[in-house]
């Protein structure tokens, strides 16, 4: 059975598709119209609205939380200052993923973690030693990420606060509807946006009033189909489609380091000792084996393929998640992970991971399409990622 | 080969440890938190004038082997040549006088309980016959089934081979028996109830079992199996003999020295910082305190791995034995025989040690606890006044998480339940008693540092004992943590006074 979300009333009102599926325990919704596009506009043009409350959430307090969560963490979280978010990943002794997620610091002994998937049995099992309390607070907080160009202009309007001076991974208080909120400019979009946290009893207002607000911004409710191609726009990764957590993996080969996945830019080495430090310096200097890449898929040639069947070319109206193989002639070098038409690009992007070797922008590698349910390959070139970086995400 | 070695821990083990390294020109320092050596085997103060000579009792499962190889004979050692005898209390007969001397043992079962003194003699058999095969797992470093090395494959290849040799018969013997429960497998050769609890009793010291617990057969025959002789003078005496010897080999002894922990740089001993505040600089550490201490006390969380922390954490290490001191006015009197006894027992019935052993399930002390009484004073007359003895007594059992915990009020139970239960067979015990002293496993684990107050450093078990113990990873003494070996009574063979686990990680340095 799965939770409503606080917001739950309003989502469940206006969500007309009846297109819903499970995130983290909690109803969620797909898309509010039966096609992604009005959603994915509003992200990318003006302001759409995702109810984030199913975003698993940790609240570590304690004198020690600053240091047992560098120990834990591939980067160092003592640094982090009051007020700033930090996007990381966890390792394993091994120096496998496994989650990722962002790092709050509320105050000068509390930070608030996400996760992809339930972590607590970890936190838990590395809390010997340090003087930290973690606590599940998932359902304690509503979360909307509020995302798009004219995002900043709502919330400042709907605060009464100028938050368009708030920091790329800051965060600061706020009321909102006359209540205490907390706004941190995150998101997972790829665009200007922000997240918006509220207790939950006082979810229902602060909904209301940015609908009521934001009308006028063009403000609209949006699903995670629209979501999931920004995401892919932006280059993000999704846990479980583009990597796979360690201890859930049932095999080795499944399993991918920070620097597999292209996070290797957020893994400091030198410093006190954290988990998987040993692993990932060996990593560092051995080099990895698999690399993770950003893929255009030649439009042209998809078309010529379609056309020999004698049909249109045809894709999908939202990204798509199963993974397809790679080659480089005969030989499997990878895979695509998840990918999308991106309709702001123009271009048919998609994530993969390839051998070592094959990361380099401008190789041309080929990937297996189905047309008729007849298997070909197309060609692919490596790009460079995000694939879609205004200038306001971070300014 | 000359850098120093720090000991950590000034126990049978520590010593064993630092001698053996000394004497193959190390230069040793060892550490030791307590103002005075020999841990678990350092006599201890009762009152003013009153002493016992070590925690422990036994002697006679020191390796005759670390003894040979360390000379302890040129610092004093000497094995008592008497056997080692033990009453069986009873409140009506004559008891069972257990003896390692084979004929007084069949004379005695021929008075005890005829119809047991052949089973009792193919029991000897069948234990001679496998003797050789526990003495050499017992004295070298256990098997490593995962190691990948043809070396080890050979060591496995012999170790197997000699198992072969023992014959089809008593090879499918061992197997049958070592899962089985102690009581089961006394039950199908002796008859009688009181033969049996005694001889069941020393199974269950250090494990977390009852008689009719799974496994038991296994500690008991490790037990069983390695003993010898015992050190004259007891625990204390060989606690002497290994100091000296260390000394002579030029070992640096610091005592009242706690260690803070260690320092490690990439995963590499560095150091070790004191509770003081110095720093000794060393790459090289050999620590004999247990695992949990050593790894999850010792070392700071960061520099240890998860899994292997988590690991060590769930090592099994509930102590449930408490230690109860008597001064006493004249002679310990018994009952149940005439004379002095230096070595009582007390449990008629196997089903009194499961009915004891039941309480610590539920966090309870034993209504009767099964005692383990030792009147060293027998022995050496300078432990207490002239005419005054001292008695030593393992009570078993008393849980280290006491439901309530372990209050004054706790302990004054767990005495008063100690001495009315060996009253029953002392009736003038109480009048002569001068003074008492209780020390719970909450007691041992702060006066000792014993994790748990555990006397063997982690219970012995199926799956805590050989490349088992204290967890596989660092079962042959070497460490996650490069420079830092373990030796204690968390390592293979195990606990008890036996100086093998400092003595083979010595070696394995």
């Amino acid at each position: 059975m799965s939770r409503h979300s606080p917001f739950h009333e309003r989502t469940a009102a206006l969500c007309t598709s009846y297109r819903w599926k499970e995130w983290a325990g909690y109803h969620a919704v797909c898309s509010y119209d039966t096609s992604v596009e009005r959603e994915y506009f509003a992200f990318r043009h003006a302001a759409g609205l995702l109810d984030a409350s199913p975003l698993i959430k940790y609240d570590v307090r304690g004198p020690d939380a600053a240091a047992y969560l560098s120990r834990l963490s591939v980067r160092r979280i003592d640094k982090l200052a009051v007020g700033r978010v930090v996007y990381c990943c966890w390792v394993d002794d091994r120096g496998h993923v496994i989650d990722d997620g962002t790092i709050a610091r509320l105050d000068e002994d509390a930070y608030r973690v996400t996760t992809g998937e339930p972590e607590l049995w970890w936190l838990e099992q590395n809390r010997r030693g340090y003087d930290v309390s973690v606590e599940e607070t998932t359902h304690r907080y509503g979360v909307l990420a509020l995302q798009g160009p004219s995002s900043g202009a709502i919330l400042s309007a709907v605060t009464g606060t100028d938050l368009t001076g708030l920091r790329y991974f800051g965060l600061t208080s706020a009321r909102l509807a006359d209540r205490d909120v907390l706004v941190s400019r995150t998101g997972y979009t790829g665009d200007l946006g922000y997240e918006v946290w509220v207790e939950a009893e006082h979810a229902l207002p602060v909904w209301d009033t940015l609908m009521t607000e934001g009308r006028a911004y063009g403000i609209v409710p949006a699903g995670l189909d629209a979501l999931d191609v920004t995401r892919i726009e932006a280059g993000y990764l999704l846990l479980g489609i583009d990597y796979k957590s360690a201890p859930r993996c049932l095999i080795d080969a499944q399993k991918s380091s920070p620097y597999e996945i292209g996070l290797g830019w957020m893994v400091q080495l030198d410093r006190e000792p954290f988990i998987g430090q040993a692993a990932l310096r060996a990593e560092k200097e051995r080099g990895s084996e698999w690399a993770l890449v950003g893929l255009d898929v030649s439009w042209t040639a998809l078309e010529a393929l379609y056309e020999r069947h004698g049909l249109p070319p045809s894709l999908a109206t939202h990204a798509w998640r199963t993974a397809a193989p790679l080659y480089d002639g005969k030989r499997q070098i990878g895979q695509a992970t998840s990918g999308t038409w991106s309709p702001t690009l123009k271009r048919n992007l998609a994530l993969a991971t390839v051998r070592r070797g094959y990361d380099r922008v401008g190789t041309r590698i080929e990937i297996e399409t189905t047309v008729e349910y007849r298997r070909h390959t197309i060609p692919a070139t490596v790009v460079d990622r995000p694939f879609f970086d205004p200038e306001r995400r971070r300014s | 080969m000359s850098e120093k070695v720090i000991v950590i821990g000034g126990g049978h083990n520590g010593l064993t440890a630092a001698a053996t390294l000394a004497r193959h020109g190390r230069s040793v320092v060892l550490l030791e938190k307590r103002s005075g050596l020999g841990g678990l085997a350092a006599p201890f103060e009762i009152a003013d004038g009153y002493r016992v000579p070590g925690l422990l009792h036994d002697t006679d499962r020191f390796r005759p082997a670390v003894a040979r190889a360390l000379e302890l004979h040129q610092h004093g050692l000497q094995w008592r040549e008497t056997p080692r005898t033990e009453l069986g209390l009873s409140a009506k007969g004559r008891g069972v006088l257990l003896s390692s001397n084979r004929e007084a043992m069949a004379q005695e079962l021929q008075q005890h309980s005829p119809s047991d003194v052949q089973p009792y003699h193919r029991l000897m058999t069948f234990l001679d016959s496998i003797r050789h095969i526990v003495e050499d797992l017992f004295d070298s470093p256990p098997p490593a089934p995962a190691k990948r090395e043809l070396g080890e494959a050979i060591k496995m290849l012999k170790k197997g081979w000699a198992f072969r040799r023992l014959g089809a018969e008593t090879m499918i013997e061992v197997l049958r028996i070592a899962p089985m429960c102690i009581a089961d497998w006394l039950n199908e050769h002796f008859e009688s109830a009181h033969l049996k609890a005694l001889l069941a009793s020393p199974a269950l010291l250090g494990t977390w079992m009852g008689p009719w617990s799974a496994g038991s057969t296994t500690t008991w025959l490790l037990d069983e199996l390695t003993r010898g002789r015992a050190v004259a003078g007891g625990p204390a005496a060989l606690v002497d003999s290994l100091r000296r010897c260390a000394e002579a080999a030029g070992v640096e002894i610091r005592t009242g020295c706690p260690v803070r922990h260690l320092q490690l740089e990439n995963g590499r001993v560095r150091g070790v910082e004191l509770e003081s505040g110095e720093t000794i600089e060393t790459a090289s550490v050999l620590a004999t305190t247990d695992a949990q201490t050593t790894f999850l006390e010792l070392i700071r969380p960061a520099d240890l791995g998860v899994e292997f922390a988590e690991r060590i954490a769930n090592v099994r290490s509930r102590g449930l034995v408490a230690k109860v001191h008597l001064a006493l006015s004249g002679p310990l009197e018994n009952t149940t025989r005439p004379g002095s006894f230096e070595r009582m027992r007390t449990g008629e019935h196997v089903d009194d040690l499961e009915r004891a052993f039941d309480a610590v399930k539920y966090r309870q002390i034993s209504e009767r606890p099964i005692l383990d009484v030792w009147v060293p004073s027998l022995e050496d007359s300078s432990l207490a006044p002239k005419g005054h003895h001292v008695v030593s007594i393992l009570a078993q059992f008393a849980p280290y998480d006491l439901e309530g915990g372990w209050t004054d009020a706790a302990r004054v139970t767990l005495g008063d339940r100690v001495v009315d239960t060996l009253a029953e067979y002392a009736p003038g015990l109480k009048k002569r008693i001068v003074a008492r002293q209780v020390l719970s496993p909450a007691d041992l684990e702060g006066e000792l540092g014993l994790t748990g107050g555990h006397l063997y450093h982690g219970e012995h078990a199926l799956d805590q004992l050989a490349f088992l113990r204290p967890v596989f990873d660092c079962a042959h003494y070497r460490t996650p943590i490069e420079g830092l070996i373990v030796g204690g009574s968390s390592c293979h063979p195990g606990g008890g006074l036996t100086g093998v686990p400092g003595w083979l990680a010595a070696k394995a340095l």
